[in-house]
């Protein structure tokens, strides 16, 4: 019988490569064509002018994105309980992160800053229940309150009065629902 | 001397009429010479076989395609004219796991919304100073999605024979077990035990 020669090997020593990956290098057209140097400061302090001096209407937008929350909301209120959970936070979020996204592109930082709140609350929570329901409900009354009463900018210190009021809702949510709360931490500053 | 950015073409991709037309205004004032736009991921990647623009400036939430699924036609699609195209998503998602999401469609940088003309601007000079290398995997497609390079040399174990042929790491598992046989001396003197004794190597042991 002939010896095993591999029986006294560690296992960890010369394994096979899980996977086998390759690595190019693409040519740098893209800085051949533009030489270097930047743009000069006036041309981007024309460009941040051009930004902060657009004349878009954003209630409209606000309106539709709202108008889908809405839909969310009474959707997550009436779950049909086959419909993963995933899919009925999401109705909720997406239009939220919408209303971050483009409020503070056009003047609308106040509704930027709450509903970054909503994006935070609705990305922690696991399950929509009836109380997170309510607490997305408020942050939807909240934002259409900002829309209607076309409060731009950040809305000073009422604006902080209802960011806060909004927060100390999800606080208290989080305090007697510890269990929704999932571990994922929230992380602003990721690079890749 | 500036960027000549008249000399290249910018593809965006956005569904938010205002949104696209505020984009499109920021890229010809920075003086980019052809600002083409497209109100969804499949009328995106059209323009995008059409023009092989320079620069894609892409959203995530789109219908019927989105800025995710867009970008892996971009990388992996055998029509794509340029699968090394830098990809720029815009999104209001900043959390971790959305950007990883990102990341692993093969999405070059990523830009936050809402965002100023210099954070933009930002972005652009980004692909064009430092662009990345690519990777190809049974499994994935698109720039490196390391970012931090490893700090100084790697010391830790070489575990395949094939690592045994280069010069370089023998050297370095000749150190190694240098290294190995000094601590065991050392424990040894330490301890007044004899080459044939066997003793404890726990955590404690030297």
């Amino acid at each position: 019988m002939s010896e095993d020669k591999t029986k006294d090997t560690p296992v960890h020593f010369n394994q096979e490569r899980k996977r086998k990956a390759e690595f190019i290098k693409p040519p740098n057209t893209l800085k051949a064509k533009v030489g270097s140097g930047g743009l000069s400061d006036k041309i981007l302090e024309k460009a941040q002018l051009l930004l902060e001096n657009n004349a878009v209407d954003f209630q409209p937008l606000a309106e539709m994105y709202l108008g889908t929350m809405i839909k969310g909301i009474e959707y997550a209120k009436s779950p049909n309980p086959k419909e993963d959970k995933e899919n009925i936070i999401s109705a909720m979020l997406y239009p939220a992160m919408q209303l971050k996204a483009n409020g503070g592109m056009f003047h609308y930082q106040l509704v930027t800053i709450i509903s970054d709140r909503l994006v935070q609350f609705l990305e922690v929570i696991e399950n929509p229940d009836i109380d997170a329901v309510e607490i997305v409900l408020a942050f939807h009354t909240t934002i259409r309150a900002v829309i209607l009463g076309k409060i731009t900018g950040t809305g000073g210190r009422h604006g902080e009065e209802l960011v806060a009021a909004l927060d100390e809702a999800c606080m208290r949510y989080f305090e007697r629902y510890p269990e929704n709360k999932s571990g994922a931490p929230q992380d602003y500053d990721t690079k890749f | 001397m500036t960027y000549q950015l008249h000399r290249i073409s910018v593809l965006v991709v956005e569904d938010n009429q205002p949104m696209l037309d505020i984009v499109k205004s920021l890229l010809v004032t920075f003086g980019v010479g052809h600002v083409v736009g497209a109100q969804n991921g499949e009328i995106g990647f059209k323009r995008f076989c059409e023009y092989n623009n320079d620069i894609v400036i892409a959203d995530w939430m789109m219908k019927p395609m989105d800025g995710i699924s867009f970008t892996r036609m971009v990388r992996n699609d055998s029509k794509s004219p340029n699968p090394y195209v830098p990809v720029v998503l815009m999104t209001g998602f900043s959390e971790k796991r959305r950007v990883l999401q990102a990341r692993d469609a093969g999405v070059t940088e990523f830009l936050v919304k809402p965002f100023n003309a210099r954070d933009l601007y930002r972005r652009i000079v980004q692909v064009i100073e430092r662009p990345r290398q690519f990777v190809r995997a049974p499994d994935f497609f698109g720039p490196d999605r390391r970012r931090k390079k490893p700090k100084g040399k790697y010391e830790g174990p070489y575990k395949r024979e094939s690592d045994i042929q280069n010069p370089d790491i023998i050297k370095v598992l000749q150190k190694q077990q240098k290294d190995a046989h000094d601590t065991l001396e050392r424990i040894r003197e330490k301890e007044g035990l004899g080459k044939g004794d066997k003793f404890d190597l726990g955590p404690d042991s030297y």
